[in-house]
């Protein structure tokens, strides 16, 4: 029983020759429809709960059709021995993906991109100053991926701030749309992200109306910006709306 | 007795040295991270200026400082440019190799960013603080120039690097380097990478008749022609800084660290966005940032306006 | 609570909660006198456990396991590989053990947790000595193709008995491993062969009989703290931290010994202590055994 993938021999994954080619879906026709039959305007079904990790701080779990991500908060707790002072409290974030999170194995390192992007959608929304000289530190973990996975972190891990009671301007709620010629198509799966024109990321904190992320790929005019970040926002809003009744839930649980 | 006192009075000492040497650690890095150094004055002089549409090196809020390109700066790569914004100094360079296409995109060449902060450039950059500025420089271009998944929208038109479809294809390897960093380093870098491709010479590449259907076919480089790089397509990126309530195009580093918040915005010839990446942690309203794309576009038609001309004299003096 | 009744020091005046921070080991050491432990089990028994099968969707078995706040995720990824020369007719499984930092305050990013290593080492000395399953049912084509089981277990939250928790969570993955069906493409390959076409009879699976493995002996393992006299089944993370010795003991369905793991500690036990641990392993082992055959009916039936 060889423990060492490295001394083995390399391996793949049996792929399906036949269906391969004609899976091409024939995304610009006008009556295209999508690989999991939602409208364009549709998210998949969001569910969230808190307490996922009874060792953490705080904790999340999100689950939106087949991407599951577990967020853990540890802390406010001392920061690293080599940091210097500093009066407002340090954010340290970190997502990691597991072997089997994509179709093909993967090798379940980190994602330094992922990790960053979190950072800078998240510093805004928490109030630093309220713990002065210690680290909070946020983790991710990407149990199964199947699109719009950094949205989907972002998201839980506010939820885990907020289950943590770390204090926060508000909570953070993303959202993506992919952009198909002239279609939007909002919560985008793997398949569509492999194969869109554009992308739109919005991050934001949807009780204050302020954008604290938004990342932009692909081509894209001015009005469709505008109706890409619109149909963000209000789904931004929504998606909140879930998230908030998800904290209520736990607190009163918690009451009784 | 005598023993164990001295003992305790070394380690006293030695306890004593490793405090001191913490403390000038900790003032050197206090003097060398641009933040901390400006005084409350200086820092009130610059957000006043900023309101006044008068900034501290006399420009206007949308002025940007002057720019000179310089191509052909590096002799042994495909193409290289030099682009300077008034103290801000940046090369980029292009190199391309044959390679394998990857399975998924069997029709498309492969182009790769990597970009690197010198340590010689801001002592900040050294260590870790170099990395991540890096990465996060890297990814912002990745996401202005090379488009959606799809291919659609990208500054490079990928399948234009293909020689034999799924079999061979031009990899090209675009390095950026920060030598002396004031500010604005994402435009000055996406400026000298468009010029940079624009001073690109692709060889010619023949493929040996016979061996077009094999799983490798012969190729023959041509060392004296070159297929120029249609670089029209190349976005350029303006980054609009928000300090206090306004919004400054092309920030030193001064004024950058005074910013709540900066949205680096790329522009094509037809007027299209490319990419957003925005940076700070401090939350924009909706209707500011799209107030801040219409800004960026105006800016961005001077700016291309200016850089293809500056591009333009470069090569022809490199070529005199 | 038995501190109530305390009055001679300290802990009348103190909160419970700042005395269980402060005097851990006189904290737990009032519960055992009491025969109770602080999470009001009784010594020798284990916490609450709940398997879940399919938990993965993607993978080709899986299983989440729940053993009091301890959380495993196992999947089963199955690859192609070319068998080695010295036994071209078996295949391989690779197990492997991740403590992710999300499942512990102690772990943190960047630098692997001290015990995943070695809770990856035993287990798979513990699959591979119990001849639960046979390499030989893993392989395709004799020294052409073989499968490759990758089996990854994710701590999801760690509070103690990771090891436990861990194997249990492996053997049910194994249980619910589904291999698919694989042909041979005229390259030489191994392609898939799915569901829908089956009419196509050009491709003949070659593993058609072999899509479930058999399990010959399912071992199961029970770890135990041994604190002066006390024998403590099933530990949480706070009762790991504050008493070191612990032994594992691994048996088989049919009470066969696998394998006993005593890795030092202050406490040295005699062997009716270790027998005492065997006993309630055996227990242990039935219970454990029941849950996942009901977990395995039940989903033969949906």
């Amino acid at each position: 029983m060889a423990g060492k993938s490295g001394a083995t021999p390399a391996t793949y994954s049996p792929s399906l020759t036949t269906s391969d080619k004609k899976k091409k879906p024939p995304l610009f026709n006008e009556d295209w429809v999508r690989p999991d039959g939602r409208a364009f305007q549709q998210c998949r079904p969001a569910f969230f709960r808190t307490g996922a990790v009874n060792a953490a701080s705080g904790s999340a779990y999100a689950e939106f059709g087949n991407t599951k991500v577990i967020v853990s908060v540890f802390g406010p707790r001392e920061s690293k021995k080599a940091m210097m002072y500093s009066d407002i409290g340090r954010l340290n974030c970190n997502v990691s993906f597991t072997t089997f999170a994509t179709p093909v194995r993967g090798q379940g390192s980190d994602h330094k991109e992922y990790s960053a992007m979190l950072h800078k959608a998240l510093e805004g929304a928490i109030i630093l100053e309220t713990f002065p000289k210690t680290t909070v530190d946020v983790f991710a973990l990407v149990l199964e991926s199947s699109g719009s996975e950094l949205p989907v972190i972002i998201s839980c891990a506010s939820l885990a701030l907020a289950d943590a009671g770390i204090m926060m301007y508000d909570l953070v709620a993303s959202v993506s749309v992919s952009c198909f010629s002239k279609n939007l198509v909002i919560d985008p799966i793997s398949e569509e992200e492999n194969n869109q024109d554009g992308s739109l990321m919005i991050t934001c904190m949807p009780s204050r109306y302020e954008i604290t992320q938004l990342t932009v790929t692909g081509e894209w005019s001015t009005p469709k910006i505008n109706e890409g970040m619109q149909l963000c926002l209000d789904a931004c809003g929504k998606l909140a709306k879930i998230m908030r009744s998800c904290l209520k839930e736990a607190a009163s649980d918690s009451q009784e | 007795m005598e023993y164990s006192s001295d003992g305790r009075i070394k380690r006293g000492n030695h306890a004593a040295k490793m405090y001191i040497i913490i403390i000038i650690k900790c003032l050197k890095t206090l003097a060398f991270t641009g933040m901390v150094g400006l005084s409350l004055g200086e820092r009130h002089f610059i957000q006043g200026g900023i309101a006044q549409d008068l900034r501290s090196d006399g420009r206007k809020r949308l002025t940007y400082r002057p720019l000179s390109v310089e191509t052909g700066v590096i002799p042994q790569v495909n193409g290289s440019a030099r682009v300077r914004i008034g103290a801000t100094d940046v090369i980029a360079s292009v190199k391309a190799e044959l390679g394998k296409p990857s399975l998924l995109q069997p029709d498309k060449g492969k182009v790769s960013l990597y970009m690197d902060c010198s340590s010689t450039a801001d002592p900040a950059f050294e260590g870790r603080g170099g990395e991540e500025l890096a990465a996060e420089l890297s990814n912002a271009l990745q996401n202005c120039l090379l488009g959606g998944k799809s291919g659609a929208g990208a500054g490079i038109d990928l399948s234009s690097l293909i020689v034999v479809e799924g079999k061979i294809c031009w990899n090209l390897y675009i390095d950026g380097l920060v030598v002396s960093s004031d500010g604005n380093l994402l435009d000055a870098l996406g400026a000298a990478i468009k010029a940079a491709l624009s001073n690109t010479g692709i060889p010619r590449v023949q493929v040996a008749a016979g061996t077009l259907n094999d799983e490798h076919p012969e190729v023959d480089v041509c060392d004296d022609e070159f297929l120029q790089f249609d670089t029209s397509g190349v976005p350029v990126i303006v980054t609009l800084t928000k300090v206090g309530r306004h919004y400054i195009v092309d920030a030193t580093s001064e004024e950058e660290s005074q910013m709540s918040s900066a949205v680096s915005i790329s522009f094509n010839r037809q007027g299209h966005i490319c990419g957003i990446t925005k940076r700070g942690g401090v939350g924009l309203d909706p209707s500011i940032l799209l107030d801040m794309i219409s800004v960026a576009k105006h800016v961005s038609e001077q700016v291309l306006n200016k850089l293809d001309s500056e591009i333009a004299s470069a090569e022809a003096e490199e070529e005199s | 609570m038995g501190l109530r009744n305390a009055s001679e020091d300290l802990s009348s005046e103190m909160e419970v909660d700042a005395f269980r921070r402060l005097f851990p080991l006189r904290y737990l050491e009032r519960h055992l006198a009491e025969s109770i432990r602080p999470d009001g089990r009784p010594l020798v028994k284990a916490r609450e456990t709940s398997i879940f099968l399919g938990a993965v969707a993607s993978a080709n078995g899986s299983a989440l396991v729940k053993i009091g706040s301890t959380t495993m995720l196992t999947a089963i990824k199955m690859e192609v590989m070319t068998p080695s020369l010295e036994s071209p007719d078996e295949g391989c499984l690779a197990i492997d053990f991740h403590m992710p930092p999300i499942c512990s305050p102690i772990v943190r990013p960047g630098r692997p947790a001290e015990a995943s290593p070695v809770v990856s080492k035993q287990l798979s000395d513990t699959i591979s000595s119990s001849k639960m399953i046979d390499l030989k049912e893993l392989s395709l084509v004799s020294g052409k193709a073989a499968w490759m089981a990758y089996l990854d277990i994710y701590c999801l939250d760690a509070d103690g008995a990771l090891f436990d928790a861990a194997l249990l969570s492996a053997v049910a993955a194994l249980s619910h491993l589904q291999i698919p069906a694989v042909a041979v493409n005229d390259d030489g390959k191994i392609v898939l062969v799915s569901d829908e076409d089956g009419q196509k009879q050009a491709q003949e699976p070659v593993n058609k009989e072999k899509r479930k493995l058999t399990l010959r002996s399912i071992p199961f393992s029970l770890t135990c703290i041994l604190h002066k006299n006390y024998i403590l089944a099933d530990p949480t993370a706070e009762e790991e931290s504050i008493m070191e010795t612990h032994v594992t003991i691994v048996l088989d369905t049919s009470g066969q010994l696998i394998s006993l793991y005593k890795p030092g500690g202050s406490v040295l036990a005699y062997t009716s202590a270790v027998q005492d641990c065997v006993a309630l392993t055996r227990q242990r082992v039935k219970e454990l055994k029941s849950f996942l055959d009901k977990e395995n009916s039940a989903m033969e039936i949906e």
